[in-house]
């Protein structure tokens, strides 16, 4: 700023007209002196504050610091002039010196009288009349009044219109981000009338590529990734948030609704599905998994996380900075960060984090696909129930004639088939493996096996479960002493080892799935509820969830209580690749010491979860006949419903048993599809809310008082009405009066459209973030995007339509030097393009860009072995392969520690935390990249073939067509020429070398045309390869 | 950047290559390396001072090598053998998830023998016989000590000097202050010892850039036909070819130049040519095929080995000699949490010799004096056993508390130690030296003043050492 002030204003201070505190004389304050200074000052024992305009005139400690109209006598001129270094200010060690302007600044404001103002963005933006210009002509909306207005000031004329090509593709990348097809460039260049372009802007923004476009800046901002980053890294899945961001921006739902969704949409009353992914934006946060860590400490570090990722998203603010000590430039302190933190310090997590997949709380966020797949299950089994039910009295007397025909018949006993794993009747010696002395005797249902304390059976083979999958374990048990020891078991035979196991203990029921015993483990243990020498039936049903909650125990067929000795899983069984071979055991498994003396009979296995009344169907133990002899009345209605499944399995007519087969089937499928259903990890409230405290220094184990929740002093409160949880911060959020999220919003899309922000600090609208180039025209926007309801299509299309914008982005030399950034905007935008775009523009051009939008993310071609060089041995990269490898690059499977390399040379968002501010480099790598990166040079290829294919024989039009999927622009007589003399040196090149030419043009996963000649399609291809290198191929203009 | 300066720097680097003939465009890459911060004019020039070394080798040891079993000698532990740790040296600090529910703390003592050597008399286990030879020239840290008990924080912590990932790393920090002395190679490369200790996850973050500009991230040179990534060209595109297609590229972009006089072409069309270099100065410095047999003698038998860390350790001279400004190794398998006496021996035996090697080869160069040598981990090891201790077995947990790492060269006092720690190097006891005091020395050898070398992020002029660090002179040569 201040460099604007003294090259482009050109005027001497002194002579200049009165200086604005805002724009010229706090960014010196606060670069300079807020450090010691400022908000915390007191903090570190410094009396004098220059934040605060009273103690900065206060005459209470003697000389003013500053004395309106009296530089000379004001100590702060004293000070900062003073002739002696020890004594001068800023102090040296502080690291940073006025500059000669700065301080003249400084002298000049004071003797005009020092005249103060409240940081401007702390101030409700107010809508500025646009200005009165000369070049009234020129104006196509108010956007270019302001525009044209500072030109005018300055001396300088906006630029001519762009080429209509270099608009539409200028246009087509910043709202869609790829470049216009040729018949969509050459349906535009015909269309001569005068709404053309407003045509072609409404056409992309109802593209659903818009969505993906806005999109791919959201998850920079939202610190989006598809692992879990730190050490162990491993996957998590939040694409169906992802893919919800793509289609709010699509169906252009107003930002505040936006906003409101993503901070507390699963607080709105009646929330939906969609409400509460909506939500997964403040989960999106990196989460620790490994195996030492304090757990505490991380779940400071995720809320720190939300706290700062919100303020700098929508408030364009630098609150992290209050965690450790009070704000040092912006008047909030750390007190009021805690505040703020209580509103996200809520949610029932763990600070330690699932190794694999998402950590609770989570929610099951089927596909639009699979709700309509569940659905149809759904009425397939109620048209199967109908049927049933409409058959009833039929039914009801076969099954009659049948239970009567049962006491002559051999006993049969009721058990469920689908999702059998193993089923064990013990009443002989099979196909399990024998340790120790083991004899058959009269057990439950038929024989059981006895075992002596010492003995057990192996199963090898069975029950191959690891923690995220379902199962269920069932079987009868007579302890012969104090019921004690391994019933069945899949787990070292070693005290607490490794594996899953159903256990007696004292009497109590047990059940553990262990990982390391010490630090990853869920163990629950009923109350003493088993007796020695009688029967009991015992189950568990584990669904996989890898939390306690995901446990049911029961006994004799009814749900029993249990005490959580350990909570949670997070790393399976096959960890780090490991094998898991272990059998299943009957009586034995973790040790010698918990062998089970007693019988055990009938031990089935099932890998799904049970339901309750099946289990207790189980439990009953009875063959059929048995209950078919009971007179009807006295029969349990457990009874009655294991008869009439007996019936429909066995004895029923031959349509019925199969529908009745069917419709088990159906159930199975609706289970099985929704363990397939994406989870998402989402936001939530904890029924007792978690009290929060003061962290001194920021640190998790030295808290101090405790705080309730609040927003900081400095803005409005919040909206009458409204809670005081995150629903109620959400509410405040998108209030008209809070001053900054419109204006943070949409100087994001002007930094999206022109590089850099009218703001340019886009994440720091605060003291030391920098002043508007275009003050008034920031607020007419942001007034702006309120009074239409937070439209963004409607937002963006007043900006691209704006003459602005659409001015040539070309310069004279003198206009790039005085204005080297394009602040005063007397040109069109022209810089490179983000990451994604420079891979999904050749894509596109190639014409195997897959345009599929959403679903889980994929991995394109990747140099080998990257991953294994950095990580652990258990995730490899898996290449994609068909269409998968063409997706849009928002698509590209995000691992933290090892992003994609063909991002990240291209400046892409790291996604470690939130990144709001677009950052371009110009460097070797990317060069390398373009050139040899299988991406490109296959897209090359491809782009040869449709030159070769698509248009004509003469050489002249192939390389133009060429240059034009790309440039979307015809060459110039002398590019022509150029491009020519490239082509025939390659094409003698690789005449000459037919092998070369053969292994240049297989490049990637697709077939090179066998039709076309082979030093043809070489040479073209690397004639292709030359354009999508061209500064101007990675350039918007 | 302010615009200006950021301008001024644009049209020298053009006026640069107006001078410059036939596309070459060296002396424009001389600007465009040199460090940014110089050209901000906003910090003053650097270096601050004279500097004693002009670059830095740093062999990261990945895991915590146990400062127990190296170089912290404790004679007294012999007899205190499976003695619970004292509660009085513990002092109720936090231990790790895996052994904060041990049942027992029992006092292992190193089962390995420790000796005197050079003239400087220093300490070092038996595990460490190459470099004995030249304890002369260590000056070995007995007394670091870090905030964070676990690898990623802790490795996050000595790369950035914070230990959530996001700020620069040290060696894009020294890019960035003081760029590059050659014009064809990044100014901080990294290397990854391959196929050993593979247990441990790295991140590329840990060479990251941060808020600096992504040129100062740390280059990894990989093992293998493409060092630098998409180095190579496509299969069947030769280099002849190749220069063809530059001159074509440079000549196209040229043209659009004229029309659009935006420095950023002038740039693209250098580091273009960068590039070009790079394809043959890259793979002209990893062959390893023209070192003598006295190089792989004195580096040891996997040096011939490509991706070792041996290997690494003589790829990094040649990076030394290259005038590239940050060289970082990173081996891995350090993290002895069972099995140490076992695992250690082998870690040793992996790179001990090459360490060594190294230091003996900088100085037969008359490199060492100019190069700074850093060895060392995230964090130490603790002095009770994890899991059961035996006479011959025992594991150690993390230790943030102590740990040892030596310095060699440029501007370090050689053959000396610094700090002391307990009888159980569990606490120290003199000299207490923080990962802040590291960077500020290691910045201090390089003639920069780690409080002036900054830069605004967030409204904030952040350091590589935050608000901490002190050089430690005693040290300083």
């Amino acid at each position: 700023m201040r460099v604007w002030f003294a090259a482009l204003v050109a005027a001497p201070l002194c002579a200049a007209p009165a200086l604005e505190f805002n724009r010229d004389v706090r960014p010196i304050l606060s670069d300079k002196c807020f450090a010691c200074h400022g908000p915390d000052a007191a903090a570190k024992g410094i009396p004098l504050r220059l934040d605060q305009e009273a103690a900065a005139k206060s005459a209470a400690r003697g000389r003013p610091a500053i004395l309106p109209g009296d530089p000379e006598n004001s100590e702060l001129i004293r000070r900062i002039m003073h002739p002696r270094r020890g004594l001068r200010m800023p102090p040296p060690h502080s690291g940073v010196a006025l500059t000669a302007a700065e301080i003249e600044t400084l002298r000049v404001w004071i003797a005009q009288g020092a005249p103060w103002q409240k940081h401007w963005s702390f101030l409700p933006p107010r809508r500025p009349e646009p200005p009165q210009v000369n070049q009234a002509g020129w104006v196509r909306n108010p956007i270019d009044a302001f525009v044209l207005a500072r030109l005018e000031r300055e001396n300088l004329a906006p630029s001519p219109e762009a080429p209509r090509e270099t608009l539409l593709r200028r246009v087509s990348l910043d709202l869609t981000g790829l470049p216009p097809t040729l018949a969509e460039l050459d349906a535009f260049l015909r269309d001569q009338s005068p709404e053309a372009y407003a045509h072609a802007v409404d056409r992309l923004l109802a593209s659903p590529h818009f969505g993906e476009r806005m999109a791919a800046r959201w998850l920079d901002a939202a610190r989006y990734a598809d692992t879990n980053g730190y050490q162990f890294d491993g996957e998590r899945s939040m694409w169906r948030w992802r893919d919800w961001v793509i289609d709010a921006f699509n169906r252009n739902q107003p930002f505040d609704q936006f906003t409101l969704e993503q901070i507390a949409g699963d607080l709105l009353p009646g929330a939906t599905l969609e409400q509460r992914i909506a939500t997964g934006f403040n989960r999106n946060h990196r989460a620790n998994t490994e195996d030492g860590i304090i757990p505490e400490e991380y779940a400071v570090e995720y809320v720190v996380d939300r706290v700062e990722t919100t303020s700098t998203v929508f408030l364009g603010l630098t609150l992290g900075c209050a965690r450790c000590h009070n704000h040092k430039y912006d008047p909030f302190t750390q007190q009021e960060f805690y505040r703020l933190f209580a509103y996200f310090n809520n949610v029932p997590e763990h600070g330690r984090a699932m190794k694999y997949g998402n950590s609770p709380p989570l929610v099951a966020a089927p596909t639009r696909e699979q709700q309509e797949a569940r659905e149809t299950l759904a009425r397939r089994m109620q048209k199967i129930e109908r049927e049933l039910a409409a058959e009833a009295e039929a039914l009801a007397r076969a099954q009659r004639a049948w239970e009567s025909s049962l006491a002559a018949a051999p006993a049969q006993f009721w058990s469920p088939a689908i999702g059998l794993d193993a089923a064990l009747p013990l009443d002989a010696p099979g196909a399990e493996q024998a340790e120790g002395s083991l004899s058959f005797v009269p057990g439950r249902l038929g024989q059981a096996a006895r075992f002596d304390g010492a003995s057990l059976l192996a199963v090898p083979g069975a029950a191959q479960f690891d923690i995220d999958d379902r199962f269920t374990l069932s079987l009868w048990l007579y302890p012969e002493a104090s019921p004690h020891g391994a019933l069945v078991t899949r787990m070292s035979d070693r005290p607490e080892g490794k594996g899953f196991g159903l256990y007696a203990r004292q009497g109590r029921l047990h059940f553990h799935l262990t990982s390391n015993y010490v630090n990853d483990a869920l163990r629950v243990d009923t109350q003493p509820v088993l007796q020695p020498n009688r029967w009991h039936h015992v189950a568990v049903t584990y669904t996989g969830s890898k939390m306690a909650e995901g446990v049911a125990l029961y006994l004799d067929g009814r749900r029993v209580d249990f005490q959580v000795e350990m909570e949670t899983l997070y790393r399976p069984f096959r960890n780090a690749g490991a094998r898991f071979a272990e059998p299943l055991r009957l009586a034995g498994g973790g040790g010698k010491e918990n062998r089970f003396r007693g019988l055990l009979d009938e031990v089935r296995v099932y890998a799904r979860v049970l339901p309750e009344e099946e289990l207790k169907a189980l439990a009953l133990g009875m063959p059929v006949h048995q209950l078919a002899a009971k007179p009807a009345a006295r029969r349990t209605e457990i009874e009655n419903r294991v008869l009439r499944w007996q019936f429909l399995a066995t004895a029923a007519p031959a349509p019925i048993r199969q529908a009745w087969q069917e419709w088990q089937t159906l159930r199975e499928q609706a289970d099985q599809l929704e363990r397939t259903f994406p989870t998402v990890m989402v936001m939530a409230e904890r029924p007792q809310p978690r009290d929060t405290f003061f962290l001194m220094r920021g640190q998790y184990h030295t808290p101090g008082e405790k705080v309730t929740p609040g927003v900081p002093e400095i803005f409005p409160p919040l909206p009458p009405g409204a809670p005081n949880n995150r629903l109620g911060f959400a509410r405040w959020l998108v209030a008209p009066d809070n001053p900054l999220l419109a204006r943070v919003a949409v100087n994001r899309y002007w930094q999206m459209l022109f590089g850099v922000g009218l703001v340019k600090t886009a994440e720091d609208f605060g003291s030391q973030g920098e002043w508007p180039s275009h003050p008034d025209l920031l607020d007419w926007l942001a007034t702006e995007y309120m009074r239409t309801g937070w439209d963004t299509k409607a937002l963006l299309k007043t900006m691209v339509t704006s003459a602005t914008y659409r001015q040539a982005s070309q310069a004279a030399p003198e206009l790039v030097q005085r204005d080297p950034e394009n602040r005063l905007l007397a040109r069109g935008p022209r810089f490179r393009l983000p990451a994604e775009m420079v891979r999904d523009q050749a894509l596109r051009a190639a014409g195997i860009l897959t345009p599929r939008l959403g679903g889980p993310s994929v991995k394109p071609y990747q140099p080998d072995g990257l991953w294994k060089d950095l990580i652990m041995q258990d995730m490899e990269y898996v290449q994609s392969t068909g269409s998968d490898l063409y997706r849009r690059s928002l698509y590209t499977f995000w691992k933290r520690t090892v992003a994609p390399p063909m991002l990240v040379n291209f400046d892409a968002a790291n996604r470690e935390a939130c990144v709001v501010r677009e950052n371009r480099t110009n460097t070797p790598l990317q060069a390398l990249n373009l050139m040899n990166d299988v991406t490109f040079v296959e897209a090359a290829r491809l782009i040869a073939q449709r030159m070769l294919r698509e248009a004509g024989p003469a050489p002249a039009d192939r390389l133009r067509y060429g240059f034009r999927l790309v440039l979307s622009r015809s060459p110039s007589a002398a590019e022509l020429e150029a491009l020519g003399g490239s082509l025939a040196f390659h094409r003698d090149h690789f005449a000459g070398r037919p092998e070369e030419a053969r292994r240049y043009v297989r490049q990637g996963d697709s077939r090179p045309d066998p039709a076309l000649p082979l030093p043809d399609l070489a040479a073209y291809t690397a004639v292709a390869s030359l354009v999508l290198n061209l500064d101007e191929a990675v350039t918007k203009e | 950047m302010h615009p200006l300066a950021e301008n001024q720097l644009l049209r020298t680097r053009r006026s640069f290559l107006r001078a410059a003939t036939g596309g070459a465009g060296l002396a424009a890459l001389t600007s465009l390396l040199a460090g940014q911060a110089q050209a901000e004019g906003t910090t003053a020039a650097l270096p601050h001072f004279p500097p004693k070394a002009r670059r830095v080798i740093y062999l990261f040891q990945h895991g915590g090598p146990s400062q127990l079993d190296l170089f912290d000698y404790k004679p007294a532990l012999a007899r205190l053998r499976g003695v619970d740790l004292p509660a009085s040296v513990r002092m109720g600090q936090r231990l790790t998830g895996m052994t904060a529910f041990q049942s027992s703390f029992p006092t292992a003592p190193s089962i390995f023998q420790f000796a005197q050597h050079g003239r400087s008399g220093q300490w070092l286990s038996e595990l460490l016989p190459h470099t004995a030879k030249v304890a002369d020239e260590l000056c070995i840290l007995k007394s670091l000590h870090t905030e964070a008990i676990n690898h990623d924080p802790a490795v996050t912590f000595f790369q950035t000097g914070f230990q959530l990932a996001g700020r620069p790393s040290i060696g894009s920090w020294i890019a960035y202050g003081l760029g590059s002395e050659n014009q064809d190679l990044p100014a901080f490369v990294v290397l990854v010892s391959q196929g050993v200790g593979g247990s441990q996850a790295l991140a590329d973050r840990q060479w990251g850039s941060g808020f600096l500009p992504t040129r100062y991230q740390g280059v990894k040179f990989r093992s293998g036909a493409d060092p630098v990534l998409f180095l190579s060209n496509p299969d069947g595109y030769s280099a002849g070819a190749r220069r063809r297609f530059l001159d074509d590229l440079a000549r196209l972009n040229e043209l659009k130049f004229r029309q659009t006089p935006d420095p950023e072409i002038q740039t693209r069309i250098a580091q273009y040519e960068m590039a070009f270099r790079m394809q043959t100065s890259v793979p002209e410095l990893t062959d390893l095929a023209k070192e003598p047999d006295a190089t792989f003698e004195l580096y040891g038998p996997d040096s011939r080995k490509p991706g070792t860390y041996a290997a690494n350790c003589i790829l990094a001279r040649r990076l030394a000699e290259r005038g590239v400004r940050f060289i970082q190794l990173f081996h891995r398998g350090w993290d002895q949490h069972g099995n140490l006496p076992k695992e250690i021996r082998g870690q040793c035996q992996q790179t001990d010799q090459p360490s060594a090697a190294l230091i003996t080869d900088l100085r037969q160069r008359g490199l060492l004096d100019e190069t700074l040598v850093v060895w060392g981990g995230e964090f130490g090891r603790t002095v009770y056993s994890q899991g059961t201790l035996t006479e011959t077995n025992y594991g150690r947990d993390h230790h943030p508390r102590c740990f040892a790492m030596w310095l060699a060269g440029g501007g370090i006092k050689a053959g000396i130690s610094y700090g002391e720690t307990d009888d159980f190097s569990y606490n120290i006891v003199d000299k207490p030296m923080d990962v802040h005091d590291l960077h500020a020395t290691i910045l201090h050898c390089l003639g920069v003043d780690h409080t002036r070398l900054t830069f605004k992020f967030q409204g904030r002029h952040y350091r590589l050492t935050d608000v901490h660090g002190k050089v430690v002179r005693e040290i300083l040569s």
